[in-house]
């Protein structure tokens, strides 16, 4: 079957002989399939901007009307939130969790630059996201999320990638001491005026910023400003500052869209992942890819 | 290839709505957009699981041989939203599928267009760069 | 005949080296990760404070408040002999003969709606809604829709969930939450009692003090059982404690130590 799919006669005509050489041909072919695509210079970077919806366009534009209130008169977040678009202007420059580059990225340390280009000559194949594991802010959640509102804790729940939650305290604490270090860190809120601000810290140092293999360390410091212009539309202002990985503050715009044609699903990622199977691996010790 | 012309979908676009381009793992750490493969044959399995949903397909070459593929079909949010279901696709269903074949040399492709059985061809969710979702 | 044999050693040679390599390429399936491939270790409960004393509070629409960090009173074994058809019975000696092989909880798969961990829980809840959040298994969430909407929409996106899509309704100073949508993949405890695609769930959840939860359970699953059973469960509240993050997956993957 293999030689008659690549167009080759096999040889003589003996089952086992058959099925030998279409087995070796498979094998043959593969193994050069694979050694040419290991070392590639195939930083996503490199890939035009999809003709699709998104990247590359305008940025996608919720219905108007009013914000819903809380009790105590501050917005209401609450609803089921689209999948964000990161902008420059009015460019949409990257979506999902960020599988095209994302904007403002400051000068990286030596050990940082190394570690995002290693990433990205193994075409990303080591990315928590393939395998299931957390994203962590302040990476885009894949699908929807669902924020819940109540006057003094704000979550966000994840659809996509391990369908995890956070919690945005917003009754006036601060940061607990002696934090251990999560995928998530741990996020205190404020209100200013209508834009709640929300301060993480407490990162471990594992998970990838984005699909472009930008690293953290475990001192980033994340500022995210919430903000519900009308009752459709979303914008998080997004500030990161990480002295142990980026020379330099980084800040990004992202804007999403109320969903109203869908209910979030239950995604559970590792319920048949296939992918690490396949994808090429330069490195799959499981430590810090 | 000669044997093994596939037939060309002229694909018609059922979607409506924005749908956002997510990947859940590089396409070009596991996909060949430069190894398109067009295939028909018998859905043999339908796994509607995350993260990818996947169907497996029964193809018969001109001499008689049959190959199973597999799949991959965007995440089920993504699928949803297009307007697949999860009794899209059925075991015995006749397709054509559309992808781009995996590079580690298996017999499974990313899928970017299928035929489904009541003749609408729909996007397949791909995170291929340049799909259309 | 000199020519077959040749090509025949050729063709052996050509399949070696790529053998060699497809054994060192990582396998297909979906399988536990090389850290911990029969499942993740069993996590270490944290002993809850003694629940504090008090009247149970009210939500601002006057309802129960269940708002709080939850931890289970005893044992997460349902204390109840579901009474099974065969085919399910047998399912069941299975999986306890096996004392926990294949569970699925230590393969970092979602509980469901009726398993627990003895790990904290914590109810958020709104007028529209209640979210519990897990600290343990999956780290992940349930919502409690209280919006008077029907579970159709939803089992149309998803006819076949872990966990379920939850309705919920007061009854008095009662918290009655309906659940159906379900897959046959959850163990209902770690004995590994089974249930099928047709099971319906119903919770009553009370809070008579400050310092208690009661919820009483029934399954009704006409493929498995061959009648419903309920049983009850009582959780403390623990003042001062918050979900800690725990990500099985990380674990299982070995990009976390248990």
């Amino acid at each position: 079957m293999t030689a008659a799919l690549f167009g080759l006669d096999p040889i003589g005509e003996s089952k086992v002989k058959k099925w030998i050489f279409s087995a070796s041909v498979a094998g043959v072919l593969s193994l050069a399939v694979i050694a040419l695509a290991a070392p590639q210079n195939g930083s996503n970077a490199a890939t035009p901007p999809a003709r699709g919806r998104g990247r590359g366009g305008a940025p996608r534009r919720g219905p108007g009307g009013p914000v819903p209130l809380l009790s105590d008169g501050h917005p209401d977040f609450s609803g089921i939130w689209n999948g964000q678009q990161t902008i420059a202007g009015n460019d949409v420059t990257s979506t999902g969790p960020g599988s095209s580059p994302t904007t403002g990225v400051p000068p990286m340390l030596p050990w940082a630059a190394k570690v995002q280009a290693d990433r990205a000559k193994n075409q990303f194949a080591d990315d928590f996201e393939a395998r299931c594991l957390p994203g962590g802010p302040p990476r885009i959640p894949p699908y929807h999320i669902s924020l819940f509102s109540t006057p003094k804790l704000v979550l966000m729940l994840f659809e996509g990638n391990t369908h995890m939650y956070r919690q945005f305290f917003v009754d006036g604490s601060d940061h607990p001491k002696n934090l251990k270090p999560t995928f998530y860190g741990d996020s205190r809120a404020h209100w200013e005026g209508d834009q709640l601000v929300v301060d993480t810290i407490g990162f471990n140092d594992i998970s990838w910023i984005d699909g472009q293999g930008h690293p953290h360390s475990k001192q980033m410091h994340l500022v995210e400003k919430f903000r519900r212009p009308d009752f459709g539309n979303l914008q998080i202002e997004v500030d990161i500052d990480d002295p142990g990985t980026y020379q330099g503050h980084w800040h990004m715009n992202r804007v999403t869209t109320i969903e109203t044609g869908m209910e979030m699903t239950e995604y559970v990622c590792n319920e048949n992942n296939q992918d690490p199977g396949h994808l090429d691996h330069a490195n799959n010790d499981g430590k810090h890819p | 290839m000669k044997k093994y012309a596939g037939v060309l979908i002229a694909a018609l676009s059922l979607l409506g709505g924005a749908v956002p381009a997510m990947a859940h793992h590089s396409f070009a750490a596991e996909y060949d957009a430069n190894k398109p493969v067009t295939i028909t044959g018998t859905v043999t399995k339908v796994e509607w699981m995350n993260p990818h949903a996947r169907f497996y397909v029964d193809v018969k070459t001109p001499d008689g041989k049959v190959t199973n593929w597999n799949f991959e079909l965007g995440a089920i949010p993504v699928l949803l939203k297009q307007g697949w279901r999860k009794t899209s696709l059925k075991e015995g269903d006749q397709v054509t599928v559309e992808g781009s074949r995996a590079k580690d040399g298996s017999f499974s492709a990313n899928a970017r267009r299928v035929s489904l059985p009541d003749g609408r061809k729909v996007f397949a969710g791909s995170s291929a760069p340049n799909a259309d979702q | 005949m000199n020519t077959n044999r040749r090509e025949l050693k050729f063709a052996i040679t050509l399949l070696t080296i790529p053998a060699i390599a497809f054994l060192a390429l990582p396998l297909a399936a979906q399988q536990p990760h090389k850290a911990f491939p029969n499942g993740v270790p069993p996590v270490k409960a944290r002993k809850p404070p003694a629940p504090p004393a008090g009247p149970a509070p009210k939500a601002e629409d006057g309802h129960t408040d269940f708002t709080g960090v939850w931890v289970l009173q005893g044992s997460t074994t349902i204390p109840a002999e579901p009474s099974y058809q065969p085919w399910a019975q047998k399912l069941y000696e299975q999986r306890k003969a096996a004392k926990g092989k294949g569970d699925p909880e230590s393969l970092c798969l979602p509980d469901g709606a009726v398993r627990v961990t003895a790990l904290p829980y914590k109810f958020v809840q709104g007028p529209k809604m209640i979210v519990v959040l897990s600290e343990g298994n999956t780290h992940s969430y349930r919502r409690f829709f209280l919006d008077g909407r029907k579970p159709d929409a939803q089992l149309d996106l998803d006819p076949a969930m872990y966990t379920g899509v939850s309705i919920g309704h007061w009854d008095g100073a009662a918290l009655v939450v309906e659940t159906v949508g379900f897959n046959d993949k959850t163990w209902l405890d770690p004995t590994g009692k089974p249930h099928s695609d047709a099971m319906k769930l119903t919770e009553r959840y009370t809070r008579p003090d400050l310092g208690h939860m009661n919820v009483e359970i029934t399954v009704d699953d006409d493929k498995a059982l061959t009648k419903p059973f309920t049983f009850k469960r009582v959780f403390t509240l623990a003042p001062g404690w918050d979900v800690e993050e725990y990500v099985c997956q990380a674990i299982l993957d070995g990009v976390e130590q248990p």
